[in-house]
């Protein structure tokens, strides 16, 4: 009995000693849902937040107010910055919820490196929201804008990038974890998706902007940002962003348009495909080759050809895959010749497959890169016409 | 503390003599005492008791005196049958000696269950049992004749355990028609009933019924050891012999199987089980009872097993819901915020802008209510049951919410787990999650998710260490018996449920030979068969 009351002390104690440490009623917190770093006037950073106001959300209780509020604070460490920013928001902050952090232009030239220590070593923050550039802008202006269904600027961009690369393959699907893979990995560089603020950023940061059918400013995706380290190099096009997600095997589906005929263009829909890179390293020369297998059919055309012969879609099928080589072909090549950074990853192909050739060039691979020599070599294959053989078009001209 | 430990040393002193049913009652002979003092002894026995009826009366030629009592004997088969036999004339017949007496009773009362007793205190036992009792001037033995009257309830449907598609006939009060509905089910020779009158002043009827060669002689006996080890004064209710009979007391699980149903007994019986009989009651035990019993019903066996599968899953997982859905909600709103999906989250918080609550004290608020809430509805009197399901519903719904003590998602979470309760086929096995989930709900108050996992790692240590007469309370799951798996998540089709559970032991493991799964006929011109 005296053994009972004992063992029932201590567990009476472990329960209520230990516990409640981190309790936080949902009265008594604010979910942040986006963040923005940018450089600090004083110090080295400033750090924004967007708190969102939940009731604001929810249909059946807005009343609407504006749905989130943002705030800055100035300061040396993120780490810091983060709770400080309660001099100015009533409520505890959880960042458990952050999905978008979008670090401002001028700060990523100067390098970002420092400051995702703190994010990826925080147990609160996860490692998978998405990581954005804010081009032409400040980070801070970004979340600021409003916007009708998510109405917080950090979920639409959360939604909005999702969406696009599982539609079209604009965005590079870049989340936090990757950016510190392609940093810690030998040979490859980082990208990020880029964002810019369509409009006016004043106009944008009011709950009227939501009101509008043309909003007065609109977070839209711009570009692909490439790295060089954790050095922002430049910007790509969002052509050559989907090119990007092609070669890294990222694609879900996209559209591509072909030249069928003088000026006359026909689109695809790639719903498969595959992408295999070999590479390798002769005579201190990189060799890779890209291998693209890809399905598509036919979303429209301005030919009238007539889909009842297999040979039709065989013609068609090699327009669109030379389309497509020229595609990826040239945004390798702007890299190489442009920024000569490698954001495709080549040099991890080269180390998988040719271990002993990389170890030599391990530390200036990115001048192989500069110089490999790149070929790309895709097969299309047409599957479907849609729900239409033959087109109506040759009917009416 | 003190007080407990007196108690539990109090109870391991008293070794109980194993009772011998019926023990022989000694007591004053008949023959040293004449009708008049047997009268005047019987009188003094039950005092000014209304329902005592003693006349006299002259029977072949001898004096006799008619004792019983009127409430508990049928008065009209009195009349018509017993004084009209005993008391017409016979030329030439002199009742003396106990012979005689023998042989009127075989040719009167042959086969009507007739008794000769020669002791005052059986006297006194018969007619509390509703016999009548004839005593005879000058004789030995008196007559007891069973006249008893119940007025039972007529057999209906379980109020308790219904089914759509099964037998509707449900227990009674009364204890042989009990075992009658039985018999009827199991018409074997094998099915054996025995009989133990339990409670010092109640003398209440108890039966433990089982199959002779397949139920396991040793739970038997221990059955029928511990049911004469009991000593109370009273048993009214089968819940009596259940507790006194426990291999654990301090536990919320139920370690005897109670039903109302006359199905679930009998295939338990098959099964190689003990039943528990209790005069008075509709309610029948079933040792040993082990955790997966009281998750599986007789309709299990009687709809397309697929359907019986998957009813029998829901019920677990309802089991679950019901036990840890509140304590969940606690847990992930003041711990784990990063658990809830982010649209989800902002969902909550907006609905609790303003409660002014902690979470915790909202669920346990609104828990108690509905624990009052349920209470009220069984015990109120029928007549006012409207208005308090009307209020009721007031209470833990709408107003509360729009009152703004509490959030909208809060009647969800009370709601869910109250359904979910009620899918238990066993109440009393319901009870063990209607308990043990305030507990949950207040450790994860201060613990989070990880105290509801150490409550419910408890929890099962518990139930492993549990055993119903013996037999481990989780078997077959732990220890583990592969092919026992057959009736346990899933029900198999019958067929291929060929086996006894072996947790048992039972001496004759195989229900039928092996047959296989029905087919059609083979077609014509199949060359096969």
């Amino acid at each position: 009995m005296k053994k009972c009351g004992v063992m029932s002390a201590i567990l009476l104690a472990a329960i209520l000693l230990a516990g409640c440490w981190d309790q936080r009623e949902l009265g008594e917190i604010t979910v942040v849902t986006g963040m923005a770093v940018d450089k600090g006037e004083n110090d080295k950073y400033i750090l924004t937040v967007e708190g969102i106001n939940a009731t604001e959300l929810n249909n059946r209780t807005a009343s609407g107010f504006a749905p989130s509020i943002v705030y800055s604070a100035e300061g040396n460490s993120l780490a810091e910055l983060t709770y400080r920013v309660n001099e100015g928001m009533s409520r505890h902050l959880i960042y458990s919820h952050m999905r978008t952090l979008i670090i401002g232009e001028e700060l990523a030239k100067e390098g970002i490196i420092d400051f995702i220590d703190f994010l990826e070593r925080n147990r609160e923050i996860r490692d998978d929201f998405n990581i954005l550039i804010a081009r032409e802008a400040k980070g801070s202006d970004v979340l600021k804008v409003t916007y009708q269904f998510q109405k917080s600027t950090s979920l639409k961009l959360h939604t909005q990038l999702d969406t696009m690369m599982k539609d079209w393959g604009g965005d590079p699907g870049v989340r936090m974890n990757d950016v510190i893979t392609a940093w810690t990995a030998p040979g490859r560089q980082p990208v990020m998706a880029a964002v810019r603020i369509k409009g006016d950023p004043e106009a944008g940061a009011s709950s009227e902007n939501m009101m509008k059918v043309t909003p007065d400013a609109l977070v839209v995706l711009d570009s692909l940002a490439i790295f060089k380290g954790d050095k922002l190099e430049g910007f790509l096009t969002l052509e050559d962003s989907r090119n990007y997600l092609w070669i890294q095997n990222k694609i879900v589906k996209t559209s591509i348009t072909a030249e069928c005929s003088e000026n006359k263009y026909m689109g695809l829909r790639v719903y498969d495909t595959r992408t295999k890179i070999k590479g390798k390293l002769e005579n201190g020369k990189a060799r890779i080759k890209i291998m693209i297998r890809a399905e598509a059919y036919i979303d429209g055309t301005h030919c009238n050809d007539q889909f009842d012969k297999a040979k039709t879609y065989e013609e068609n099928g090699e327009i669109a895959q030379k389309q497509i080589n020229d595609m990826v072909t040239k945004t390798i090549e702007k890299v190489q010749k442009e920024y000569g950074t490698d954001i495709f990853g080549f040099g991890e192909v080269v180390l998988r497959q040719d271990y002993q050739n990389f170890k030599k060039v391990r530390n200036n691979w990115d001048e192989k890169f500069a110089d490999a020599d790149i070929q790309v070599d895709t097969t299309l294959i047409i599957r479907r016409t849609g729900i239409r053989t033959k087109s109506f078009l040759k009917e009416v001209k | 503390m003190s007080i407990i430990k007196s108690l539990l040393k109090m109870r391991k002193k008293k070794e109980y003599p194993v009772q011998i049913e019926e023990a022989a009652v000694a007591g004053p002979d008949l023959k040293s005492m004449n009708l008049e003092q047997l009268k005047e002894k019987v009188k003094a026995e039950f005092g000014s008791t209304v329902d005592l009826s003693m006349d006299e009366l002259k029977t072949e030629g001898k004096d006799a005196l008619l004792i019983y009592l009127t409430t508990m004997i049928d008065t009209k088969l009195l009349k018509e049958t017993i004084l009209q036999s005993i008391s017409g004339k016979e030329d030439g017949f002199k009742l003396t000696t106990e012979d005689d007496l023998k042989s009127l009773c075989k040719g009167k009362f042959g086969g009507a269950g007739y008794q000769l007793i020669g002791s005052f205190d059986e006297i006194i036992t018969s007619l509390l049992y509703g016999n009548i009792i004839i005593l005879f001037k000058d004789m030995e033995k008196a007559l007891s004749l069973s006249m008893a009257i119940g007025e039972d309830r007529s057999i209906t449907e379980p109020s308790t355990q219904t089914v759509i598609r099964g037998p509707k006939d449900g227990f009674v009060e009364s204890i042989n028609t009990n075992v009658s509905l039985l018999r009827r089910r199991i018409k074997n020779r094998n099915l054996r009933f025995e009989k133990f009158i339990i409670g010092s002043e109640t003398n209440t009827f108890v039966y433990i019924g089982y199959m002779e060669g397949t139920a396991n002689e040793k739970i038997v006996g221990e059955v029928r050891k511990r049911l004469g080890q009991i000593k109370v004064n009273a048993i009214f209710e089968s819940g009596n012999i259940e507790e006194l009979i426990a291999d654990k007391s301090a536990t919320p699980f139920p370690l005897a199987l109670n039903t109302e149903r006359p199905d679930a007994v009998a295939s338990n019986l098959l099964e190689g089980k003990i039943a528990i009989l209790v005069d008075g009651t509709p309610f029948v035990l079933v040792v040993p009872a082990v955790l997966v019993d009281f998750f599986s019903i007789a309709e299990d066996y009687y709809q397309n097993f697929m359907m019986g599968s998957f009813l029998r899953i829901i019920r677990y997982l309802s089991f679950m819901i019901a036990l840890i859905t509140p304590s969940l909600y606690v847990g992930i709103l003041t711990f784990h915020h990063e658990l809830l999906p982010t649209p989800l989250l902002l969902g909550i918080i907006a609905q609790r802008e303003g409660v002014p609550f902690p979470a915790v004290i909202e669920v346990l608020l609104m828990e108690v209510t509905f624990e009052i809430l349920r209470e009220a509805g069984v015990r109120m009197p029928r007549a006012v049951g409207q208005t308090v399901s009307i209020v009721g519903a007031l209470v833990i719904g709408q107003a509360a919410a729009e009152a703004g003590i509490i959030s909208n998602i809060m009647v969800i979470i009370v709601a869910i787990p109250a359904i979910a309760n009620f899918v238990s086929p066993t109440y009393s096995f319901a009870a063990a999650a209607r308990l043990l989930r305030f507990l949950l709900i207040i450790v994860s108050a201060f613990l989070g998710l990880y105290g509801v996992l150490i409550v419910l790692v408890f929890i099962v240590a518990h139930l492993s260490s549990l055993r119903s007469f013996g037999v481990p309370y989780l078997s077959p799951v732990a220890p583990f018996l592969i092919e026992q798996q057959k009736d346990v998540f899933f029900r198999f089709p019958i067929w291929s449920m060929r086996k006894r559970p072996a947790y048992l032991k039972t001496q004759n493991p195989e229900k039928f030979p092996k047959t296989g799964s029905p087919s059609p006929p083979p077609m014509k011109g199949d060359q096969s068969n």
